[in-house]
């Protein structure tokens, strides 16, 4: 099963710059992806032509009708408060007005219940929003917005029945966010009706600006909500309100549950009554939105294939986006930014804390290989570096090609400079003579249990003594490779998707040594180097989004130099639509699609 | 005959209870993972995790959580709350059983008609032409597993993605008050697919029972007794039936294994889909309620078999 938990607003190259590169005959790489850089280096790497689909042609879409969705799995949660999955933004981002929103393939957030940008203050510790007027909540609330709704949600995620899971990943430098419980924050002013300011500690200013574009910002009535999260856990999602194009249908008493959504059935987005279009940059074509969940995804793909106003919705099986490329190419919707995968060694204990005998592994592993069990270029890039095509910084850490280093140089592996490390690391006949098994834990689902064979393949190949185990995907990062005291010495199969438009977002939960816990630790391989957690607490405070870009682009090149993990994999997200429907991807959604911008021909 | 239905429900209560603390067992006291990690997102603070255990409950020390687990099972019938749709299981259940009885009592019909009349037509034309297709048949469908024969099913006759499109595909299931012709054609193809497995065993299981019974010296006695064959293959079906009675108890297990299979390749939304999902999501209060049902329903079955056992076989009920 694929790492399915959401990237929220990860960039894309600037539309123009991606098409032109699209259509240019210079462009194509051997792969046939092509690539084109933003101003602050959010490079997006753009499928062949022909497959994606675009903002500017879905301008002229026709406007009403009604969409079928199939889709296997259901909903985690459709509170704006709490969700933080794909699946969950899409009805998210088509019923909910955050502060700043992306268009489907912009790489640049863009103002949505907000009026202007963000104002930042010079030393980084003030951010301004303001709100413009006249947006209303649906039935049965009907009121205007107010500043006040967005700070509520917002301070709603500190109350235990709500427990939004990155609050204070992201907004823990707001004033008296720590201590917070759901009540009033110290650092969230709202001056007037239609103004927020938020108050930092530090100078981190550009950061949580950017973390503006996440959904727990969209606004939340309190006068209303205020029942449902006093139970625990809050049940507000059973009669929340939209602000968005679309509101989940519900009755009267505003009672969503069991109306607009049947938990394991289906979800109806219909016309939200009180949405002005005159406020807003979606142009929201489809009168209806039938979401069906269940079902198998060998069925639904072919459902979907030889269907008629309908869309598939979630990461598509390998099969299905062969027969898509071969036979209804035009059906077949590939996105870049998918997030990226990586082979962590472990670096605290055992024998992978020698820094050369990771360059060795990394030298001799085959990343093609690796990259063909899941696909091969139509569906992704062999990885160079960690930061991934889409998010500021990878034009910076080395773009498609990388940092120029031998070890990294050759994706086909090359076992010549593989030996040079064995030697360097102190092994003169190139071959591991140390006594210790490697564990290698990996997923046994496909095609993460091919990707573990290979990488052990690989370990032997250098005389490691192994042992592979192959569990559930969600085993493995619960009970193995997320916790660090069972010493796991290889996790094969890891990857990371990023919350928004920030590189910070990628390398730091993942490589910053003092963020290491002893459950549900996401640096798998403990990697902890003093110089660059430094490096990294530096870089949270610059400002402006070249300088971030610059600074992470940096630190992704030290990472990769003390071969903190190995990456290996750049990922596309296929989406399958019916041929009579124009469906648009949220790029910065690992290409879910954007409901408020498919349209039917 | 009355003592013995209550010894057997006293039984099957017991045997619940013994599945509930097992099923508690498996689910919060062995689980793979925590499922406050789960709902606290990629990077989960330790603050946020205890704060999610809090609110599920999972703070409370293991007796405390087992005491108001069986309480809550046996004093009020609910099962708990879904960590992600937070709807009660008890609800959850109760929207979709009526799918699940509609594909396995039609399933089940289908299976003891269709195994009893192909096993009988095969007894009584032992190595005939007929004899040798019905068992060959049969075999097929032993070996076919649901998940692949509702594909291939799907892919032959369903009317959006099938060959020949006949009846109605993947995901058209409707209540049956809602359009009974809907739910009884959307219903055909799952009925086969699921029935078939069973009904081949009861096929094969027939036509060895009643070949022995049909040369038993009662069967020939009948005979020179001048009775018409139709009376003596009755007398030998009777007497064939008692092996298969048992059987059905204990494919009615097999049966809701299957059902939750054949639910996800004709999304049908019924419990099987349900802990299906659930099972993907880690969602342990919605695995632990649909496995206690499945329990309940296997249990039940297999005491209304033992009564039907012990009125066919008096024998039985004085052991």
């Amino acid at each position: 099963m694929k790492f399915t938990r959401t990237m929220l607003c990860v960039a894309v190259g600037a539309l123009a710059l991606a098409l032109a590169a699209c259509g240019s005959s210079e462009s194509g790489s051997s792969s046939g992806s092509s690539s084109s850089a933003g101003a602050n280096g959010a490079s997006a790497v753009t499928p062949p032509p022909g497959y994606q689909s675009s903002v500017d042609e879905s301008l002229s879409g026709k406007r009403g009708g009604t969409l079928e969705v199939l889709q296997e799995a259901d909903f985690e949660h459709l509170d704006p408060g709490i969700s933080y999955f794909a699946l969950d933004y899409e009805v998210v981002f088509a019923t909910q007005r955050p502060l700043y929103s992306n268009k489907p393939n912009q790489n640049e957030t863009v103002p949505d219940m907000a009026a202007s940008a963000p104002e930042v203050s010079a030393d980084g510790k003030t951010i301004t929003v303001h709100l413009k007027e006249g947006i209303h909540f649906s039935p049965p609330v009907n009121r205007e917005v107010t500043a006040q709704d967005v700070a509520y949600a917002i301070e709603r995620g500190a109350n235990e029945n709500v427990a939004n899971p990155y609050l204070q990943s992201y907004f823990a430098s707001i004033e008296g966010m720590p201590q917070a419980k759901g009540g009033p924050v110290k650092g969230i002013e709202t001056p007037n009706k239609h103004e927020i300011v938020f108050h930092l500690t530090e100078p981190k200013g550009t950061f949580v600006a950017e973390a503006l574009c996440l959904p727990i910002t969209a606004a939340v009535p309190k006068e209303y909500a205020e029942k449902f999260d006093k139970n625990k856990p809050s049940n507000y999602a059973a009669y929340e309100v939209a602000t968005g194009p679309y509101m989940l249908k519900n009755n009267a008493a505003g009672k969503v549950l069991g109306v607009g959504y049947v938990p394991g059935k289906s979800a109806t987005l219909v016309r939200n009554p009180n949405w002005n279009a005159k406020t807003d940059f979606r142009p929201a074509y489809l009168n209806e939105i039938n979401i069906k969940i269940g079902g198998t995804q060998a069925v639904i793909d072919r459902q979907v294939l030889e269907g008629s106003d309908v869309v598939q919705n979630e990461p598509v099986a390998q099969s299905a986006v062969r027969l898509a490329a071969e036979h209804y190419k035009s059906q077949l919707d590939l996105s870049p930014g998918g997030g990226n995968r990586y082979i962590t060694l472990n670096s605290k204990s055992g024998p992978f804390t020698n820094i050369n005998l990771r360059k060795a592994v990394w030298a001799a592993l085959d990343r093609e290989a690796l990259d063909k069990v899941r696909g091969g270029s139509l569906v992704s890039n062999v990885a160079t570096h960690f930061i991934y095509p889409t998010i500021p910084g990878f034009t910076q850490a080395g773009g498609l090609a990388g940092p120029k280093l031998d070890y990294d140089e050759h994706p086909e592996g090359n076992l010549a400079v593989a030996e040079k490390y064995m030697k360097l690391a102190g092994y003169p006949s190139g071959k591991y003579t140390g006594t210790k098994t490697v564990q290698v834990v990996g997923a046994s689902s496909s095609p993460e249990k091919e990707d573990a064979e290979i990488v052990n393949q690989t370990l032997k190949k250098l005389g490691f003594n192994t042992k592979l185990t192959l569990v559930e995907i969600a085993t493995m990062y619960a009970k193995y490779c997320n916790v660090p005291k069972e010493e796991i010495e290889v996790c094969p199969t890891v990857g990371w998707i990023a919350d928004f438009a920030d590189p910070q977002t990628v390398l730091k939960p993942t490589f910053d040594g003092e963020g290491i816990v002893a459950t549900g630790n996401v640096n798998q391989g403990q990697f902890d180097d003093p110089t660059i957690n430094a490096a990294m607490k530096a870089a949270e405070t610059v400002n402006g989004k070249e300088n971030r870009a610059k600074a992470w682009g940096k630190i992704d090149d030290e990472l990769v130099e003390n071969a903190a993990a190995i990456p290996y994999d750049w990922e596309k997200a296929p989406r399958l639509e019916a041929s009579d429907v124009h469906g648009v991807a949220m790029l910065w959604n690992e290409g879910a699609w954007d409901y408020s911008f498919t349209s039917l021909k | 005959m009355i003592r013995y239905i209550i010894r057997r429900l006293l039984w099957g209560v017991l045997l619940l209870v013994i599945v509930a603390a097992l099923t508690f067992v498996l689910f919060r006291v062995l689980p793979t993972a925590n499922p406050a990690l789960l709902r606290a997102g990629r990077d989960p603070q330790p603050g946020l995790v205890k704060e999610i255990e809090r609110l599920l409950g999972l703070n409370k020390s293991l007796p405390v959580q087992f005491w108001e687990y069986m309480k809550e099972i046996f004093l009020h019938f609910q099962f708990g709350y879904s960590y992600y749709s937070q709807e009660g299981v008890r609800s959850l259940i109760g929207e979709r059983v009526s799918a699940t009885l509609s594909l396995t009592v039609g399933a089940a019909v289908l299976w003891i008609l269709g195994g009893l009349s192909v096993g009988v037509i095969s007894a009584l034309r032992r190595h005939t032409l007929v004899d040798r297709f019905a068992m060959g048949g049969a075999l097929v469908a032993i070996s076919a597993p649901e998940f692949w024969l509702g594909f291939v099913f799907l892919l032959l006759f369903a009317s959006d993605i099938g060959k020949f499109k006949i009846f109605p595909g993947a995901g058209s299931y409707v209540g049956l008050t809602y359009d009974p012709w809907k739910w009884f054609t959307s219903l055909i193809m799952p009925w086969v697919v699921l029935a078939s497995g069973a009904s081949a065993i009861f096929a094969r299981l027939m036509r060895s029972s009643l070949s022995e019974a049909m040369g038993e010296d009662y069967i020939r006695t009948a005979r020179a007794k001048g009775l018409p064959e139709r009376r003596v293959v009755r007398h030998g079906v009777r007497a064939a039936i008692n092996p298969i009675i048992t059987l059905f108890g204990l494919e009615v297990g097999v049966l809701l294994g299957g059902a939750l299979l054949v639910e996800s390749v004709f999304n049908i939304p019924g419990v099987g889909e349900l802990n299906y999902k659930a099972i993907g999501q880690s969602d342990f209060p919605v695995t632990q309620g649909t496995v206690l049902l499945a329990a309940m329903f296997i249990i039940l079955a297999n005491i209304v078999v033992d009564v039907a056992y012990a009125y066919l076989d008096p024998r039985v009920r004085y052991s």
